[in-house]
């Protein structure tokens, strides 16, 4: 007679997985890394010592912390990359935030590099796609997670940068920095005004100059109309062709404003939020009809804030952001990640960059309005983070990525220097907002302090945890040039002889530009061969880059009697040989306290050299890596120095035992 | 309007009262099942039964003949032409029924809706009061007055619009069943809200359009009222794992009577 005991406990076995419920626990410890973007070990090391960050202090004196070397050049997405790979940008691809193409010396994102337009057939009007791809992520190597993931190990990967579009993966895993709003942009607001703004052309975001209507005809002003610009219109648009400002798709907004308060009634998407003067709406889903009667409807999610009602009328609008109950593009791997957090949080930000640093920037934004903002961000994460802990389990991995430090770093240095307090005033200081908010970054850093204390408290008393951040700080009080460097030294060379122009444009004379610059710390030859007017013979390259290295090194700013440039490097000396053709020629190390101009980032040549950094994005790490090394925290003891980043990735794999893919070039921290 | 509200209300918080509020899987899958068995009887008792049968067999016949003569294309033409028509026949057959019952299914879920698809507000949740004035009262918006119990706060507005609507931000500050009360001239009307506590039927929507007929919770708006309707909106229940809120609960509903009636027809001996 069969056992019948054995389809008995099979089922009873098949209950407890679709349950989600492991038969038996996992009998290791498990591993939660806080990735702290922008941590820089000078203040932390103050702060810690000030008694200020009590929980970082626990960790340092029971386990350990010391500086973290980082990549080279030290940006977000390169150094994320070099973590998430545990590889050198020559072994993943990201050598900046922005890459060129060598056919047109356009910039390119480095994140989602442009694919070759598909074909379409046109109908009345209508561009039905036959053909095509969509971009994806060129970055190479092995993420941890899927190192991980395929060895057994539950991993959890929320916001991580660089990861947009998502790399294919069974893992859970959240894009963070890199993913773009709903109109591919990487935070495009709308500021919904009735007083013009000056330059509005060059601002970053949708400037809707609106005029407050007297629908009732009662002689008081009550109703604004507008609207909120989605994802391209595509069936609209001929393959290729970059969308224009019409281009987009719309919806429409409606502010009812009282006639006697200064509360205004957002309509929008089918949803209304009543808002007083400086307070944010929550979530509003709203629906794009990318074809006629729902057939395509793209949905997202957007914030208001009433900035002001009276007398001027001022509503900001946040980017258009994906809205996870139902994502119009990818922003989790599995894609039903998106929505099973939903499930769980409601809506949350999963635009990269959430914080509205574009609206302080563009000084749309006072700093009580940023600071507003950021609140909400920290409210997301808080919720995000108290989730990734609720879910963890001994033996599980999970990675969990906080903004907090980096971006403020870089808008409110200004303000008041964290790393230096007796250093000189910043070009941008601004007294009054000094007085209020000069202290807020050190309020960011004892923040992330109260988050480590919730990840120590909650997670499993063996848990191996490891805050680590992907570069350190600097103050940017001067601002470099490079292409009119490039230009004054003869090596750039405009038409007609001309002193300014951009290469977008078309001013650049490549028949006697012998070197160029794009990206924030990328200098390029104009290669033979290699750039489509390329005039530089290869045999002769070697020469020149050297020509060029000695003479940046010798970059001096007379009016500050200080070197603009510590370290130039050639990438073939930096970078592993796999991607190495695709990286600058030579990648500036600029000194603490400079950095490359936006302008000169994106291919233009203006006038001056160096001049004040009057922008309110006055802190930097676009540095010489050894002037903003990260953080390196943990509650086991590490018994060497000099770790970097790929360090950090081999870690996370031998914890587990799991095998390090091929190319992987860090070693264990714990490891003496 | 009213009354048939409160008789309804009245019926069905009794039939439902054996079962609570707590187990709604089980009236949301009970009551269906036994709309769909009704749903036979009354097609059994007020169809043509003989008329069905017949109308369904002449429509196999002619799509049998397009099947069996496909070369003959006139042939395929006046029998696609006659299938039509007998289905015609047929649907005319399924019209009194469909009169029959539309009344008592729509009641039946209406107050499916009204006691299981909503959850009560929560304690800190901040909610919009949404007031629309009837445009022929010629009341202002500025004559609206809202006086709030103790427990739940305003929290921002009045907001008055143009199109004679006011809104306010109401912040739910204790647990409770509150009554907000709403002046306009010497008009005066209550709206009911629930905040925490267990599950129960949940108050949304005060009007004096047909719209009343749907949310059954509260008593329509008297006909000559200022106001056209009064309503703070209600989060969906979770009832999983059947779906929830209005729109779940419509199309479980639908979908559950439809699928009882099709597998009892043959035990009921109806033809459908």
């Amino acid at each position: 007679m069969a056992d019948r005991r054995t389809p008995i406990a099979a089922a009873a076995l098949a209950v407890l997985a679709l349950a989600g419920c492991s038969p038996e626990p996992p009998d290791e410890p498990g591993l939660f890394v806080l990735g702290v973007d922008g941590m820089d070990p000078v203040i932390l090391q103050r702060l810690m010592d000030e008694g200020k960050m009590p929980n970082a202090s626990r960790l340092a004196v029971e386990g350990g912390f010391q500086s973290l070397g980082t990549a080279n050049p030290p940006q977000s997405p390169v150094a994320w990359s070099t973590f998430v790979t545990g590889r050198d940008p020559g072994g993943h691809g990201v050598f900046d935030f922005v890459h060129r193409d060598p056919k047109t010396y356009l910039p390119i994102s480095s994140a989602t590099p442009p694919v070759e337009p598909g074909e379409a057939i046109e109908l009345f009007g209508w561009y039905l796609p036959v053909s095509g791809e969509s971009p994806v992520n060129t970055r190479g190597g092995t993420p941890f997670w899927d190192a991980l993931h395929d060895a057994g190990v539950d991993v959890e990967v929320y916001r991580i940068p660089g990861n947009y579009p998502p790399t294919p993966s069974d893992a859970k895993v959240l894009s963070g920095m890199g993913t773009v709003d709903m109109r591919g942009g990487y935070g495009v607001y709308t500021w919904f005004t009735d007083r013009p703004v000056q330059g509005a052309q060059h601002l970053k975001g949708d400037i809707q100059l609106v005029s407050v209507q007297d629908d009732d005809l009662d002689g008081t002003p009550d109703t604004v109309r507008g609207s909120l610009k989605g994802p391209p219109d595509l069936f609209h648009l001929p393959p290729g062709q970059i969308p224009g400002d019409a281009d987009y798709l719309t919806a429409p907004v409606t502010f009812r404003i009282d006639p006697d308060r200064d509360e205004v009634l957002v309509e929008a998407g089918g949803g209304r939020a009543l808002l007083k003067e400086g307070e944010w709406s929550e979530w509003m889903p709203l629906g794009f009809d990318a074809l006629p009667a729902g057939m395509m409807n793209l949905e997202g999610i957007v914030r208001f804030y009433a900035r002001q009602v009276r007398p001027h009328f001022e509503v900001y609008a946040s980017p258009v952001n994906v809205s996870p109950a139902a994502p119009a593009q990818d922003v989790t791997t599995p894609s039903g990640f998106a929505t099973e957090l939903y499930a769980l949080l409601g809506h949350f930000y999963t635009q990269g960059m959430p914080e509205e640093t574009n609206a302080l920037k563009d000084r749309l934004f006072d700093d009580d309005d940023y600071r507003r903002q950021v609140a909400l961000v920290q409210e997301d994460s808080g919720a995000m983070i108290d989730l990734a802990l609720g879910r963890f389990q001994r033996g599980d991995m999970t990675f969990f990525y906080l903004s907090d430090i980096d971006l403020q770093c870089h808008m409110l240095w200004r303000l008041g220097d964290p790393k230096d307090p007796s250093a000189p005033p910043h070009p941008a200081f601004e007294p009054e907002a000094a007085h209020t908010h000069g202290q807020d970054i050190e309020g960011y850093y004892r923040h992330v302090d109260q988050v480590l204390g919730r990840v120590l408290d909650r997670v499993p008393e063996d848990t191996l945890v490891i805050v680590m951040s992907d570069h350190g700080f600097q103050s940017q009080p001067r601002t470099a040039h490079l292409n009119s460097w490039l230009r004054d030294q003869g090596y750039l060379v405009l038409k007609d002889g001309k002193r300014t122009g951009q290469i977008a444009t078309g001013d650049v004379d490549w028949s006697k530009t012998r070197a160029y610059g794009l990206g924030f710390n990328g200098v390029y030859l104009n290669l033979a061969g290699r750039e489509a007017q390329g005039i530089v013979d290869p045999g002769a390259a070697d020469a020149l880059l050297g020509e060029i290295s000695s003479r940046l090194q010798g970059w001096a700013d007379t009016e500050k009697a200080a070197p603009v440039v510590r370290r130039v490097f050639r990438a073939r000396d930096i970078y592993s040989a796999d991607r190495v053709a695709e990286a600058p020629d030579l990648v500036v190390g600029y000194d603490a306290g400079y950095g490359c101009s936006d302008e000169s980032t994106l291919g233009e040549v203006v006038e001056a050299t160096l001049e004040d950094n009057t922008s309110r994005w006055s802190g930097n790490h676009l540095m010489d890596p050894e002037v903003v090394p990260g953080v390196l925290l943990s509650n086991k003891k590490i018994p060497g120095t000099g770790h970097d980043l790929p360090d950090v990735t081999a870690t996370l794999l031998s914890h587990f035992g799991v095998p390090a893919p091929a190319g992987m070039e860090g070693r264990d921290i714990f490891t003496p | 309007m009213d009354l048939f509200n409160a008789l309804t209300s009245a019926v069905f918080d009794v039939l439902l009262a054996p079962f609570g509020y707590r187990l709604a899987w089980f009236d949301l899958v009970l009551w269906p099942v036994l709309a769909g068995i009704g749903a036979l009887l009354v097609y059994k008792k007020v169809s043509n039964q003989a008329g069905i049968a017949a109308a369904k067999q002449r429509i196999m016949v002619h799509i049998l003949a397009v099947v069996i003569y496909r070369d003959d294309i006139l042939g395929v033409l006046r029998s696609t032409a006659r299938a039509l028509g007998w289905n015609v026949r047929y649907l005319a057959h399924n019209v009194v029924p469909l009169l029959v019952m539309i009344v008592p299914m729509t009641v039946l879920m209406v107050q499916l809706v009204a006691h299981f698809a909503y959850r009560p507000l929560e304690k800190g949740d901040v909610r919009l009061l949404e007031v629309a004035l009837d445009p022929e009262s010629g009341v202002s918006p500025k004559a609206v007055q809202l006086q709030v119990p103790q427990g739940v706060a305003v929290d921002a507005g009045p907001v008055r619009t143009p199109d004679g609507q006011v809104v306010w931000r109401l912040k739910m500050q204790d647990e409770g069943d509150f009554t907000l009360r709403l002046t306009a001239g010497d008009e005066a009307q209550n709206k009911a809200l629930a905040v925490g506590g267990g599950p129960r039927k949940v108050p949304v929507l005060r009007s004096k359009t047909w719209e009343a007929l749907l949310y059954p919770g509260e008593a329509a708006l008297p006909r000559k009222s200022a106001f056209e309707s009064i309503r703070v909106a209600a989060d969906e229940r979770d009832v999983s794992p059947l779906p929830g809120g209005e729109g779940g609960i419509v199309l479980w509903f639908f979908g559950t009577s439809l699928v009882a009636g099709f597998l009892l027809r043959n035990r009921f001996g109806v033809t459908l």
